[in-house]
C-alpha cells in the first residue's frame, strides 16, 4: 500500500518535472534554430512561481471549476500510463478509460473558457473541439490497430508484449507507428497544429482570460499534456522502457523530432489542418488496420 | 392477480385524473402525482415476484397473457420512474395552458399503455398495448398544433407501416404454429427453417425499427422529439422510442433464442452481423448531423438516434459484454436522454419557449441547478468516465476489441467525437458564453422542475461510480438469454482481459481534484470580475452588438455541410412529392362532374360489350 503511493507520488513528480523540462528545452531548441540565445531552461518553472504570486481575475465557479477538472484528469491520465514500469492504476480499465478521460482535459478548459465570454475563447475552443475531432480519426484507428494486434486493451499488456527489443514500430504495426508520428504535432497543438492557440490571431484562444495562479495551472497542465501524449506513443511503439530512465531517453527523442517539425512549418488554417489530418494519417492508419487484420487472419 | 391490479390502477387512473381535472386542476395535479408514484412503488414491489397469469381467454379463443421476468421488470420499473419525473416535472411546464386535463390523461395512458407491452405475455396483448401506446404518443406529439401537427402526422403515419408489418408478422406465427403466447411460440420458431425465420425478423425489425428510429426508418424522430411538450419529450425520447429496444429483445432472445439468432446466415452475411453494422451506421450519421442542429431539442433528438445505434450494436454482437452494454446502454440512455429534456424543458419554461441555441447564453447564472442538471446530462451522454454513459459504452468497445471487429469499434469510437462537438455546443450556447439583454432578469426553476432534474443527475452519477447495482440485474437477465454470466462487482466488472474499476477512477479524480484545488488556493487571491470585463488584445468589442456563440463550428459547417444531409427525409419526400402527384392525377379523372360518370360507365360497359362480342370489332 505504501510501495503504491509512493508510485503514484513518484509517478506524477516525475511527470510533472519533465512536463516542466521538455517546456524549456522547447523554447531553447526553437531559440537556437533562430539563431537566437534563449532563456535559460528553467524559466518555464520561473514563470509558474511568478504567477501563482501574481493576482489573477475570475470570470466565475465554472470558470474556476474547469480548470480544475483539466488538470485533475491530466495527473490521473499519469496514473494510467505505464512510466518505465511505474503504472499504478492499471487494472482500471485500460486503453478506453485512457482515451475517455483524455477527454477531460479539452472538456474542462472549454467549459473554462466558455464561462469566459471572450471572443477569442470562443473561437480557440471552436478550433480546439474541431482539430481533436481531426485527430481523432485517425488516432482512434491506430489505437484499435494496436489493440487488435496485442488482443488486449491493456497498456501495461501492450508494453510487456514489447520486451526483448520487440518494438510495434518495427512489426506489423509500422504503418500505424508511423500515423502517429504524423498526427504527432496536431495532438500536442505545435505548429502547423497550434490553430486553436495561435497566439499572433487570437491572443492564444482558451488561455486569453487566464491570469495569475489560472494561468499557473494552465501551464502546468500543459506541461503534463505534453509530457502524456509522448507517452503513450513511447508506451504504444516503442517498448515502454525497462527503468523510467530509458523511458524519458525515448521520450526524449520523440520530443525533440516534433520541437524541429514545430520549428519548421507555417500554421494551418482550420480547414487545411482538417484536410490533412482526414487524408493521408486516415489512408496509411486504414491500410495498417488492414495489413493487422490480414496477419491475424493468416497466423492466428 | 397482482398484474392485472397494476394495469388497471394505471388504465383507470388515467380516465379518472381526466375526470377530476374537471372538477379542479389541483386535486387532479395531485392524484396524478399520487397515481404515478403508486405505480412506481407497486412495480418495485415486484422485484423477483415473476409470474406468469392468464387474464382473458375468449379473444378467438386465444389466451391473454400477462407476465413479468428480470427484463420486463427493469423495464418497467424505467417507464414507472420516468413517467413520475415528468409528471412532476409537468406540474409547473403545463400549468396555464389549454387542454391540460386532456395532456394528463394522454401522458398516463402512454404510460399504461408501456407498461402492458412490458407485461404482456402473448403477442395479441402486446399488439393491443403498442397500439395504445402509439397512438397516445400522436395524441401528445402534436398536442402544440402547428407545426406539431405535421409532426405527429409524420410520426403516426410510419408508426401504422410499424403497425402493420406487426400483425402481417403475429398472422404469419399464428397460422403457422395456432399459439401466440411467447413462451409456446419460443420453442416453435427456434426449430423453424432459416428463411421463415428471416421472414419473420425482417417483418418485425421494420415494427420495432421505426419505434427504435433505426435508419431508414427515423425521419419521424427529430421532428416529433422537437415539437412535443419538454416533459413528454423526455419520455419518448427516454423510454417510448426504447419499446423498439424490447421488441428487439424480446423477439431475438427470448423468442428466438440465442443459438439460432447466431446463427442465421455466415460470415460477413450474417444476420447479427450485419445488424450491427445498422448499430454503428446509426451511430455515426445521426451524431454528425446532430452538430449542425441549432434548435436544443432538435439537437438532442439527433442523439436520441445515435445513440440507439449503441444499442442495437450491443445486442447484435450476441456476447455476455455486448447484450450487457446493449441493455446497460438503453437504461443510460433514458437517465440521460430525459434529463436533458427536461433541462431544455426548464430553459423553454422560463424564456418563453425559446429553443434557438443562437439566441441563448449565460444562463449558469440564473439557474444553476438546471446547468448542473445538463453538465452532468451531457457528461453522460458523451460517456464521460463517472457516468453511467461510460460503463455501457467501456462494455460494448470492449467485446468489439476482443471479437476482433476493429472497424466496428472504429464507428463506435469516432461518435463519441460528434457527440462532444455538438454537446459542448448545446451547454455552451445555453449556459455559458454571455447573457443577452433580454434575459436579464430570468428566475430560476421552479421546485417542481428542480427535484426531478437533481434525481436523475443523482442516478446517472450513482450508477457511473458504482456500476455493479444495475449491472447485477442486467447480468441477471443476460444468463436468462443463456450467455455465460459475467465477473460483476460493486465498482464494475473483474475481468483477466482488462478489468474495470469505477470506484479507482472516482477516488483517483477526487483526490487528484482536491489537491489541485488546494494547489489554486496556495495562489494569490484572484479578483472576481464580470463577463464584460475581458481582454480582446486591445481591439474594441461592442458587447450588445456580437453574439460569440452563433455558427460555432463555421469552418467545420462550411466542410461538412454538403455531406450532412438527411438524404433519407429527402428521399421519403421526394415519394411523397410523387405521390401527391399522382392524386392529383387520379383527381382529374374523378372530376365530381355526373357527365363524366355517365361517359365512363358507358365506356365500360361498351369495352364489356366487346370483349364478350370476342374482341371483333366489325
Amino acid at each position: 500500500m505504501v510501495i503504491k503511493v509512493l508510485e503514484i507520488i513518484a509517478a506524477v513528480i516525475i511527470a510533472l518535472v519533465i512536463g516542466i523540462f521538455f517546456l524549456g528545452l522547447f523554447r531553447k531548441i526553437m531559440a537556437r534554430i533562430q539563431w537566437r540565445y534563449g532563456p535559460p531552461i528553467i524559466q518555464p518553472l520561473l514563470d509558474i512561481f511568478k504567477l501563482f504570486h501574481q493576482k489573477g481575475f475570475s470570470h466565475g465557479i465554472i470558470f474556476n471549476l474547469g480548470i480544475i477538472l483539466s488538470l485533475a484528469a491530466s495527473i490521473v491520465l499519469i496514473l494510467f500510463i505505464p512510466i518505465g514500469g511505474l503504472s499504478s492504476l492499471e487494472t482500471s480499465g485500460g486503453l478506453f478509460v485512457i482515451l475517455y478521460i483524455m477527454l477531460f482535459k479539452p472538456l474542462g478548459i472549454a467549459l473554462s473558457g466558455g464561462e469566459g465570454a471572450n471572443p477569442n475563447i470562443s473561437i480557440g475552443i471552436s478550433r480546439r473541439l474541431i482539430l481533436s475531432l481531426g485527430y481523432e480519426v485517425p488516432l482512434l484507428l491506430i489505437l484499435i490497430s494496436v489493440m487488435t494486434y496485442y488482443k488486449t486493451i491493456s497498456i501495461v499488456e501492450i508494453v510487456n508484449a514489447q520486451s526483448n527489443f520487440q518494438w510495434s514500430l518495427f512489426s506489423p504495426l509500422f504503418l500505424s507507428g508511423l500515423t502517429y508520428l504524423m498526427i504527432l504535432p496536431a495532438i500536442l497543438e505545435i505548429r502547423p497544429f497550434d490553430i486553436a492557440s495561435a497566439p499572433q490571431e487570437i491572443s492564444s484562444g482558451p488561455a486569453v482570460e487566464y491570469s495569475g495562479r489560472y494561468l499557473a495551472l494552465y501551464h502546468i497542465e500543459h506541461a503534463f499534456s505534453l509530457f502524456i501524449s509522448i507517452a503513450i506513443f513511447v508506451d504504444l511503439f516503442l517498448g515502454g522502457g525497462a527503468n523510467p530512465f530509458y523511458f524519458l531517453l525515448k521520450m526524449l527523442v520523440v520530443f525533440v523530432l516534433g520541437v524541429f517539425i514545430h520549428a519548421v512549418f507555417p500554421r494551418f488554417r482550420t480547414e487545411q489542418a482538417i484536410r490533412y489530418l482526414w487524408r493521408w494519417p486516415v489512408i496509411l492508419a486504414v491500410a495498417g488496420l488492414i495489413i493487422i487484420l490480414v496477419i491475424k487472419a493468416r497466423y492466428g | 392477480m397482482y398484474l392485472q391490479i397494476l394495469l388497471l390502477i394505471a388504465f383507470i387512473g388515467a380516465f379518472l385524473t381526466y375526470l377530476l381535472g374537471k372538477i379542479s386542476s389541483k386535486v387532479r395535479d395531485i392524484f396524478a402525482v399520487f397515481i404515478s408514484f403508486v405505480l412506481l412503488g407497486l412495480t418495485a414491489f415486484l422485484y423477483s415476484n415473476f409470474s406468469e397469469s392468464i387474464f382473458y381467454l375468449g379473444f378467438f379463443n386465444l389466451p391473454l397473457i400477462l407476465r413479468i421476468d428480470m427484463l420486463s421488470w427493469l423495464f418497467a420499473i424505467t417507464i414507472a420512474a420516468i413517467g413520475t419525473f415528468s409528471i412532476i416535472f409537468s406540474l409547473s411546464y403545463i400549468k396555464g395552458k389549454e387542454r391540460t386535463d386532456f395532456y394528463y390523461l394522454m401522458m398516463l395512458l402512454v404510460n399504461a399503455g408501456m407498461l402492458g407491452i412490458v407485461l404482456s405475455g402473448d403477442l395479441i396483448s402486446f399488439y393491443i398495448f403498442w397500439e395504445i401506446m402509439s397512438w397516445s404518443a400522436f395524441l401528445l406529439i402534436s398536442y402544440n398544433r402547428g407545426p406539431a401537427l405535421a409532426a405527429g402526422m409524420k410520426y403516426i403515419i410510419m408508426s401504422i407501416i410499424g403497425s402493420v408489418t406487426m400483425l402481417i408478422g403475429i398472422l404469419s406465427i399464428y397460422t403457422n404454429y395456432g399459439t401466440l403466447t411467447i413462451s409456446e411460440i419460443a420453442p416453435l420458431v427456434a426449430s423453424a427453417s432459416p428463411g421463415y425465420i428471416l421472414f419473420i425478423l425482417i417483418f418485425f425489425f421494420i415494427t420495432f425499427g421505426i419505434k427504435n428510429a433505426v435508419l431508414p426508418f427515423h425521419t419521424w424522430l427529430p421532428p416529433a422529439h422537437s415539437e412535443a411538450p419538454s416533459p413528454f419529450s423526455a419520455v419518448l425520447s427516454g423510454i417510448l422510442v426504447r419499446m423498439g429496444m424490447y421488441g428487439f429483445l424480446v423477439i431475438f432472445y427470448v423468442i428466438l433464442g440465442l443459438k439460432p439468432f447466431l446463427n442465421l446466415g455466415h460470415g460477413l452475411l450474417s444476420f447479427n452481423y450485419i445488424l450491427a453494422w445498422i448499430g454503428v451506421i446509426n451511430i455515426v450519421i445521426p451524431t454528425f448531423i446532430a452538430m449542425l442542429q441549432n434548435d436544443s431539442k432538435r439537437l438532442l433528438a439527433w442523439h436520441g438516434v445515435g445513440q440507439g445505434g449503441y444499442m442495437i450494436l450491443g445486442i447484435a454482437l450476441g456476447t455476455n459484454l455486448g447484450v450487457a452494454g446493449g441493455i446497460f446502454h438503453i437504461f443510460n440512455h433514458t437517465s440521460y436522454i430525459a434529463l436533458l429534456f427536461l433541462v431544455v424543458g426548464a430553459v423553454e419554461y422560463r424564456t418563453n419557449g425559446m429553443r434557438d441555441l443562437n439566441s441563448l447564453g449565460g444562463l449558469i447564472k440564473k439557474m444553476p441547478i438546471t446547468f448542473i442538471g445538463a453538465l452532468v446530462g451531457v457528461c453522460g451522454l458523451i460517456g464521460v468516465p463517472l457516468t453511467n454513459g461510460f460503463v455501457s459504452k467501456w462494455l460494448i468497445y470492449k467485446t468489439l476489441i476482443l471479437e476482433g471487429s476493429p472497424f466496428l469499434a472504429f464507428g463506435a469510437l469516432i461518435g463519441t467525437w460528434g457527440t462532444i462537438l455538438s454537446l459542448y455546443k448545446f451547454i455552451h450556447n445555453m449556459f455559458l458564453g454571455q447573457l443577452p439583454e433580454r434575459y436579464k432578469d430570468i428566475k430560476k426553476a421552479p421546485f417542481s422542475m428542480q427535484l426531478p432534474i437533481l434525481i436523475l443527475s443523482f442516478v446517472i452519477l450513482l450508477f457511473g461510480i458504482l456500476p455493479g447495482i444495475p449491472l447485477r440485474i442486467i447480468n441477471a437477465i443476460g444468463t436468462s438469454f443463456g450467455l455465460e454470466p459475467l465477473n460483476v462487482n460493486i465498482w464494475g466488472i473483474a475481468s483477466e482481459t482488462g478489468a474495470l474499476n469505477t470506484v479507482n477512477i472516482f477516488f483517483a479524480i477526487l483526490i487528484a481534484s482536491i489537491i489541485v484545488w488546494m494547489l489554486l488556493r496556495m495562489g494569490k487571491k484572484s479578483i472576481p470580475v464580470s463577463q464584460k470585463d475581458s481582454y480582446a488584445a486591445g481591439a474594441y468589442i461592442p458587447k450588445e452588438k456580437y453574439h460569440y456563440t452563433v455558427e460555432f463550428y463555421n469552418p467545420f459547417y462550411r466542410m461538412a455541410k454538403p455531406y450532412l444531409r438527411d438524404f433519407i427525409d429527402v428521399f421519403y419526400s421526394i415519394i411523397v412529392k410523387a405521390g401527391r402527384k399522382f392524386s392529383g392525377m387520379v383527381r382529374k379523372v374523378y372530376s365530381g362532374d355526373l357527365g363524366y360518370y355517365v361517359i365512363y360507365i358507358l365506356l365500360f360497359l361498351a369495352i364489356l360489350i366487346i370483349i364478350k362480342m370476342g374482341l371483333v370489332l366489325w
